[in-house]
């Protein structure tokens, strides 16, 4: 109970005191979760909607895959996106292990099938006469798509707050493709994963308030604008 | 319930005068079906049209039972359904026609109620936006349409909020907010008060009129199709059945199904023997009377509309026609309408159902009683 009573208030100080370190880790975990959400989002909620609207052979193999992208273990996709782009990997030539954009595209690959899950689960519980009635009304596919996405925003706000969730709360991924590197691929949750290795639990505690308070943040927010009347 | 007070008139002769010629010397239809058909791996002929065609400014009624393919049919005009065959809209040849164009010079009133989840305003507007039309003629002819639903004090009113029988309104004014050539409506008046169907179904005539839009409406309300359409089609099993004037549908229904499905009060089985004059006509209820017009057999059963019928009464004289048959019953029951009555008569196995003014039942008829019933053989038609 102490450490986490000491945890608190050393977050507290840690905040108030501005600590460089502190932010560096804070912002570089915002920008890494944040772009890889937008990523999964900008991806996701296409292919989401093309799954809810056409009808194909093979379209109840490639959902039920989706759907068991969305339970898969983060530390397994980060063993994936590894070997892609190690040195001797078939993206090797990139360079990009151990950067922010290795961290970025694992996020969005982890974070892409919760989006696509829940996009389709949104557009699918939509009226399907809607569709049918949009274009009876002169709407031109793409007006018809666009009109489907904010008919669903309930849903898919969903889905952005399920992705953002997953990526910032994710560590063995992050970890495995980051490396953890000081002033450069550390995150908050690779942080307290090392606070906690070197016995600096009041510490860890500290960093895991941060994270709490800035995932709270921005779930918050999220869901305000989920249930804006105006919005509605 | 809101009562609509106020008529406006729908403008612009000139440019409808203008439309009509354009649209006679150009294209004769501005529908044209020709071998149609559409079938699913469930079922087969869902859509069988063999030859269907729609003239500029026509009203048509579609009927048919539930399942028969009457939604399928008007989705499948407005090419929201894949189907083989040809048709052409407007003159147009749909596989080397833009289908989005094409559909924006037509309407379809959904049959639910499909609203966005934004104002009425908003709602009706969309249909004007996807046209391309200025910004300030969205807001005069969105008002314009709602006012002809009745529904102008709903503009700012969330489509969620609306009642069924309020969003059916602006489902309808999404329809006549456009200058469209070619109206869809299925089940217009479903969800609507008794008081407002009947008017928002005559200025929905009465706007078609107007503009010279041909409308095609889908219907179980008899009484719908009968204040709007001058020709109806029988869909059975995605086929049509019989297309004709509304009156000959009603009165001379094509087969025993239609007969029922226009609510044709008797269909009596019945055997034809030729005698030397026409016909020996022997009703199922031991009636029997000679017939002189044309036949075309086979026959089973005589169709008898109500309103044929006439009570031989000593206190009522009956107009005298040549030929009259008259039968004897016992009064099963009577129902007392606005203006008319129905009675239910009884002669041998068969109740027969009489419609007569109000006025032309005397105090002889009541529950038990026996009356005389007489029509007109020429009445009689043969299914």
């Amino acid at each position: 109970m102490n450490t986490i009573v000491e945890g608190a208030i050393r977050a507290f100080e840690l905040l108030t005191s501005g600590d460089r370190d502190v932010f560096q880790v804070t912002v570089l975990t915002l920008v890494v979760s944040g772009i890889a959400t937008v990523i999964s989002l900008l991806l996701g909620i296409p292919l989401g909607l093309w799954l809810a609207l056409e009808d194909f052979a093979g379209k109840q193999v490639l959902i039920s895959l989706v759907n068991f992208g969305m339970g898969l273990p983060p530390v397994v996709m980060g063993l994936v996106v590894s070997l892609l782009l190690w040195r001797s990997g078939p993206l090797g030539s990139l360079n990009l292990m151990y950067t922010p954009t290795a961290m970025i595209l694992t996020q969005a690959a982890i974070a892409f099938p919760i989006v696509v899950g829940f996009s389709f689960a949104a557009i699918v519980s939509l009226n399907p006469n809607l569709r049918l009635r949009l274009l009876s009304m002169g709407a031109t596919p793409w007006q018809v798509n666009w009109l489907l996405i904010k008919e669903a925003r309930l849903g898919l706000v969903a889905a952005v707050i399920a992705g953002f969730g997953r990526v910032i709360s994710e560590v063995g991924a992050s970890m495995m493709v980051g490396g953890n590197i000081k002033g450069q691929t550390r995150v908050l949750t690779t942080a307290i994963v090392m606070e906690v290795g070197k016995g600096n639990y009041d510490i860890a505690m500290a960093i895991a308030f941060i994270l709490l308070m800035i995932t709270y943040s921005v779930v918050v927010s999220l869901t305000i604008l989920q249930q804006d009347k105006k919005l509605l | 319930m809101t009562m609509i007070t106020q008529f406006r008139p729908f403008l612009n002769l000139q440019s409808y005068a203008d439309r009509q010629e354009n649209l006679v010397e150009n294209n004769e239809y501005v529908l044209n079906m020709r071998q149609v058909y559409i079938d699913s791996k469930r079922r087969k002929n869902i859509l069988s049209i063999e030859n269907f065609t729609v003239r500029p400014g026509e009203l048509v009624a579609v009927l048919g039972p539930n399942g028969a393919g009457k939604s399928t049919l008007l989705r499948t005009i407005n090419l929201l359904q894949p189907y083989r065959g040809q048709m052409q809209l407007f003159g147009h040849n749909i596989s080397d026609a833009n289908k989005t164009w094409l559909r924006r010079r037509s309407a379809l009133v959904f049959q639910e109620t499909l609203l966005l989840n934004d104002t009425v305003f908003n709602n009706v507007a969309k249909v004007l936006e996807f046209r391309g039309t200025p910004a300030h003629k969205i807001k005069q002819k969105v008002h314009h349409a709602l006012a002809t639903v009745g529904c102008e004090h709903l503009a700012n009113r969330s489509a969620r909020s609306l009642s069924g029988g309020e969003a059916k309104r602006v489902c309808i004014a999404c329809g006549l907010v456009t200058d469209t050539e070619l109206l869809l409506l299925d089940e217009p008046s479903a969800s609507l008060d008794v008081g407002i169907r009947i008017q928002i179904i005559e200025k929905i005539r009465q706007w078609a009129q107007a503009k010279g839009t041909a409308v095609i409406l889908v219907s179980h309300n008899f009484t719908d199709i009968l204040h709007f359409a001058q020709r109806a089609i029988a869909l059975f099993d995605g086929c049509i059945v019989q297309d004709d004037q509304l009156e000959t549908l009603i009165r001379r229904p094509a087969n025993q199904q239609i007969a029922r499905l226009v609510g044709m009060d008797n269909i009596i089985s019945c055997q034809l023997q030729p005698n030397k004059h026409g016909y020996l006509i022997k009703l199922a209820n031991s009636i029997e009377f000679s017939y002189f017009g044309e036949v075309k057999t086979p026959i089973t059963a005589c169709c008898l509309s109500g309103d044929a019928f006439y009570i031989d009464d000593a206190s009522y004289s009956i107009p005298y026609q040549s030929g009259m048959v008259t039968i004897e019953g016992r009064v099963e029951r009577i129902v007392r309408g606005i203006g008319t009555h129905t009675i239910r008569v009884k002669v041998g196995e068969e109740t027969l159902t009489a419609r007569v003014p109000r006025s032309d039942i005397s105090d002889n008829v009541y529950h038990n009683a026996m009356i005389k019933l007489a029509f007109n053989p020429k009445d009689a038609h043969f299914v």
